[in-house]
């Protein structure tokens, strides 16, 4: 019964986390674009549209996938502290 | 104002600071003497100081919780500075489950047997009969409560060090949370809630201005009726 509430609580806790941390990720990346292009403006794209297809390139990139280890990670952790801790 | 926000500071610090003194594990060097269990029924204060029933057992109002007594070396500063005192202390060795805090132990009986077997060396064997005790909580006697006792092993001797590696890693990762979730946030209100809150004091400001042309209109037209030395 614990181990059904740990796990059901730990991935809505987790999910939030994942969110937040890709909103996050995609806020900085378009902020990063925007200056890109306010530094030297390409002649044949508006801010726009060099802003939109950066956004879209990121999010088919390898990168923002990397955050689905907010999953891996502490449940690894947790794996580690029982067998630490329950090891003689 | 000032102060009003350093005495915020401060409590906030205390009540974090005790928080983690509670919860996370420190490591004794004690002589174990003896191990033992007793019935005990919890009071309405004390027993958020305790876990829970074993594991795989029903819940019951009271139960049985193992204890074990030692003899521990006293300490300086949370057990960073070793002192030559030494004192008797009382752990209880609980499960801890699945529930707060993570400890993830389940292995208690497994523990007494430990705990059982380090008591009967002789004082002569190698390193005497020292052996460390990992535990997190604190020992209140006026409230009855016990650190809970998480993993026994042998010492080397009374001088037996330990590095925290565990709480090193633990507030490192603590001081990277608190400054990654300070960006998220400094982002999150530089790129949306600033420009949300901009343009809704714009919008504001333009229905203000509408009124005050609407009122204008209406003053102009009232003006039509009144006398010239009556205007407004």
């Amino acid at each position: 019964m614990g181990f059904v509430r740990l796990v059901v609580f730990g991935f809505i806790g987790l999910g939030v986390i994942y969110l937040s941390i890709s909103v996050y990720s995609r806020s900085v990346r378009r902020e990063k674009l925007e200056e890109q292009y306010d530094e030297n403006p390409i002649a044949n794209m508006t801010r726009r549209e060099f802003v939109e297809n950066g956004v879209k390139s990121y999010n088919n990139s390898f990168r923002p996938k990397l955050i689905a280890l907010v999953f891996v990670i502490p449940p690894a952790i947790v794996a580690a502290i029982i067998y630490v801790i329950n090891a003689n | 104002m000032r102060r009003l926000r350093i005495i915020f500071r401060v409590v906030l610090f205390l009540i974090l600071g005790s928080f983690f003194h509670y919860v996370l594990p420190q490591h004794d060097v004690v002589q174990i003497t003896q191990v033992e269990t007793k019935r005990t029924d919890f009071g309405g204060f004390n027993k958020w100081f305790y876990a829970q029933q074993d594991s795989g057992s029903a819940v019951m109002e009271n139960r049985d919780i193992f204890y074990i007594y030692a003899d521990r070396k006293k300490t300086f500063l949370f057990g960073l500075i070793a002192r030559d005192a030494t004192g008797v202390m009382v752990y209880r060795n609980e499960d801890t489950g699945w529930i707060w805090p993570p400890y993830f132990k389940f292995d208690s009986s497994n523990l007494q047997a430990e705990a059982a077997s380090l008591a009967r060396r002789e004082a002569t064997s190698e390193g005497g009969n020292w052996s460390v005790v990992t535990n997190y909580g604190w020992r209140i006697p006026f409230l009855s409560i016990f650190p809970n006792a998480v993993d026994v092993k042998p010492a080397t001797g009374p001088d037996h060090q330990v590095t925290p590696w565990f709480n090193i890693f633990f507030f490192i990762a603590l001081i990277i949370g608190f400054f990654f979730v300070r960006a998220m946030w400094m982002q999150l209100r530089e790129r949306s809630v600033d420009p949300m809150l901009d343009s809704a004091g714009h919008r504001l400001d333009e229905v203000q201005a509408g009124v005050a042309e609407r009122q204008g209109r209406m003053r102009r037209w009232m003006n039509t009726w009144r006398s010239k030395d009556n205007q407004r």
